[in-house]
């Protein structure tokens, strides 16, 4: 399943990279954000009303719908700036990692007070985001510690798949409504941005920023080291989409990238071929969720990996912004 | 409550040969800049041995009060090292250095006691492993002799260990864990509440190995002030903290900006107060077990615009003052440097309402409640500002001309850690 899907999105690709323009802010825009935030916002609705139709935790069209409309966020999830930061929205889709385990805390304590919060979108959102969005999610479908008892179980799954729809359909709309405009006018009254320049940061930030995550965090957590390897920090094992989300991330970098690179035709051949490397190890790594890495040869095969991304960071991601002429800036992963 | 407003008479009594009219020249903006660095460590340094006596005192004389005296003095020893955060980011000297005396989140259960509902950590193996009550255990696969408790043995052998950044063992944290125990208040106002007879000696010791107990408080003070003393000596004519900023103009400008930015937006803004408002959580706050939350934030803050502005405020009261980024700034874009000023004293405004409300009893914890409206919006109005000053920052970095270093190997993206994701 996981390679068909991946597949699928690669079939994608070649279509969204020849949006025919010559500017990379609006290449971005109509070829990447605006479709990535519709189709979130139509796979939310979806599992949305999956779970309102049946909320049993092993339903194959509730975890099919969930699942969809996870890779549906992978797609988007460096894409952080704009109306993603508004009211904590892509905090309460993805709280991850979460190294003191605040997302099971949070879940125990709803189910075992039955807290009546969860009975309205309204009360909801201003629950913990540890305990919302796709990881938490992750919990009350895959893991069978988070089903009692059942009656409340199902009333949480349903108002959290709610408030994923009502989160992804606020993004969308307002990337739509004025958001696009304001990036592709700055210097207007009401746009963030001062010049074009700020705008091309803020794109290339999100992208760098996004490679950084998938290299030290989706991937570089669960690696550690050679004789530390820690499989148990992967991301989203419990339903098996540790390597799914890597490749997912991946690919959507790639034509992140590629449209970034529009009217740099050179650096488009530089950058297929850094992240065509990238694929190339990824698809030698056997096990979905790392659990072998305490296997050498795996934990090499996994190692690959990094140091093909990590090329791309050195190479073609410095590349690319000297092209551009703008630094990366700071990020959400300055800090100790 | 603005120390630089009361004395600003001194500033010109000790630096009325700074040139203030004149455009200053970059080599003396990294020569300001170091000599804050020095006196903001040494302050620190100052204010670490007097906590070293007053812990001292409290095992020489366990008491209430003497507990209380090394807590007062460990909350003034805060203050001036919160403001040396920002030579963080950009120098290897301090990066390489600061998880020993700053780390933070830690599993406390590593070093002593702690409740029974304390929740344990899926990724740590260690986090109730209570240094304290146990004297010989075994740490990835090792036995480890701890009978002695000695700087050596919190360095060397527990500080982050097996791997693991929250086996939190030596700095600030440690220390404050220690003198305040647990806070077990939830979202209600007040601190940790360790009873001084925790290091009552003899039979009068509650919660047991007392002894133990001011052995590894004595270990971890004393390594806090070598720590400390280190520092400064890298700060200092011919340390190496000092070179690292003077060898290069444009690498030592940078490296200013770049810990202003760093600290502001994915630091402070984001790991340390959006987050743990998102979280609902009391134990997502810096200073947890002291309840210090508020003053940690506020002296973020403040070291922040020490070094836009130049001026440091030392704790005698003095004013260390030169030529700053400010003026460079203002030289070229007059506008630019009105921007960058103005959002970082809004941010300070925001810092300081917050800083007042947890001052006069309107407790850090309380704050991060669900639903606590007020808490939220106090919180929210320093996050908003400091993210607010990163996109200044970012203009500063680039009217000067820094962008391009930026790009190869910039520090800021070398040294990560993932939240916002």
């Amino acid at each position: 399943m996981l390679r068909s899907l991946i597949a699928a999105l690669m079939l994608c690709l070649p279509v969204a990279a020849t949006a025919e323009t010559a500017d990379p802010v609006e290449a971005v825009i109509t070829g990447l954000i605006l479709p990535g935030f519709e189709r979130l916002e139509a796979r939310s609705a979806g599992l949305d009303a999956a779970a309102q139709a049946d909320c049993n935790p092993e339903a194959p069209a509730l975890r099919s719908a969930y699942n969809a409309a996870f890779d549906a966020w992978v797609q988007v999830s460096h894409l952080r700036f704009g109306p993603t930061e508004e009211n904590d929205r892509a905090f309460s889709l993805a709280y991850w990692p979460d190294r003191k385990g605040f997302t099971p805390k949070v879940l125990s304590q709803l189910l075992k007070a039955q807290d009546p919060a969860i009975h309205d979108p309204e009360s909801f959102a201003h629950l913990s985001i540890a305990g919302r969005g796709f990881y938490g999610m992750e919990f009350l479908l895959y893991d069978t510690r988070f089903r009692d008892p059942p009656e409340y179980a199902c009333a949480l799954i349903r108002a959290s798949a709610h408030d994923i729809a009502l989160t992804t359909a606020a993004i969308a709309k307002d990337w739509h409504s004025d958001y696009a405009h304001k990036v592709l006018h700055p210097g207007t009254e009401n746009s963030p941005y001062q010049t074009q320049e700020e705008v091309v940061q803020e794109l290339y930030k999100a992208f760098t920023t996004g490679l950084q995550f998938t290299l030290e965090t989706r991937l570089g957590r669960p690696l550690g080291t050679f004789d530390r390897p820690r499989p148990n920090r992967a991301e989203a094992w419990r339903s098996g989409r540790s390597l799914h989300n890597i490749a997912l991330s991946l690919s959507s970098l790639h034509e992140n990238a590629l449209l970034l690179s529009t009217g740099h035709p050179k650096m488009g051949v530089q950058l297929d071929a850094g992240f065509d490397a990238a694929d190339e190890a990824l698809s030698r790594i056997k096990d979905p969720i790392f659990a072998d890495l305490s296997d050498p040869s795996a934990w090499l095969r996994a190692d690959v990996l990094r140091q093909s991304i990590d090329l791309i960071r050195d190479q073609q991601s410095a590349n690319l912004g000297g092209e551009l002429g703008v630094a990366a800036g700071f990020n959400a992963l300055d800090g100790d | 409550m603005r120390p630089s407003f009361l004395l600003t008479s001194a500033l010109a009594l000790t630096l009325g040969t700074a040139t203030l009219a004149d455009t200053p020249t970059p080599q003396s903006v990294l020569q300001t800049y170091a000599t804050i660095g020095e006196a903001n460590f040494q302050d620190s340094l100052i204010t670490a041995k007097a906590l070293q006596a007053a812990v001292g005192a409290l095992i020489t004389t366990p008491s209430a009060e003497t507990l209380q005296a090394a807590k007062d003095a460990w909350l003034r020893a805060r203050n001036p090292y919160q403001q040396t955060e920002v030579f963080r980011f950009a120098n290897p000297i301090v990066d390489d250095w600061e998880g020993k005396v700053n780390a933070w989140p830690l599993d406390e259960g590593l070093i002593d006691y702690v409740d029974s509902a304390y929740g344990l950590s899926d990724e740590n193996d260690y986090a109730a492993l209570n240094v304290v009550a146990t004297p010989v255990f075994t740490l990835s696969g090792t036995e480890v002799d701890a009978i002695d408790i000695t700087p050596e043995l919190l360095q060397n052998t527990l500080h982050e260990a097996d791997g693991i950044d929250s086996n939190v063992a030596t700095g600030y944290h440690a220390i404050e864990f220690l003198l305040w125990g647990q806070d077990l208040n939830g979202h209600d106002a007040g601190a940790g509440n360790r009873p001084w007879i925790d290091f009552a000696k003899g039979d009068a010791c509650t919660n047991g190995n007392c002894d133990r107990r001011a052995a590894y408080l004595k270990a971890a003070t004393d390594l806090l002030v070598s720590d400390l003393e280190y520092m400064v000596a890298q700060w200092a004519e011919g340390g190496e903290a000092r070179a690292n900023v003077l060898a290069d103009e444009t690498a030592g400008l940078s490296a200013i900006l770049t810990g202003m930015g760093s600290l502001s937006y994915g630091e402070l803004a984001g790991e340390r107060m959006r987050l743990g408002l998102m979280l609902n959580d009391p134990e997502e706050e810096h200073d947890c077990f002291s309840d210090n939350t508020h003053n940690s934030h506020y002296y973020d803050g403040m070291g922040i615009q020490n070094v836009y502005l130049g001026r440091y405020t030392r704790i005698d009261g003095s004013l260390v003052e030169g030529p700053a980024l400010t003026d460079l700034v203002a030289a070229d874009n007059a506008a630019l440097d009105a921007e960058m000023t103005a959002k970082l004293a809004s941010t300070m405004a925001a810092l300081e309402a917050l800083k007042e409300a947890g001052d006069t009893g309107f407790a850090y914890d309380q704050m991060l409640e669900r639903g606590n409206v007020r808490g939220e919006a106090l919180i929210m109005g320093g996050v908003n500002g400091l993210i607010d000053q990163t996109k200044s920052i970012e203009r500063v970095i680039i009217a000067l001309g820094l962008d391009q270093t930026q790009i190869e190997g910039s520090d800021s993206l070398d040294d990560p850690s993932a939240v916002f994701q």
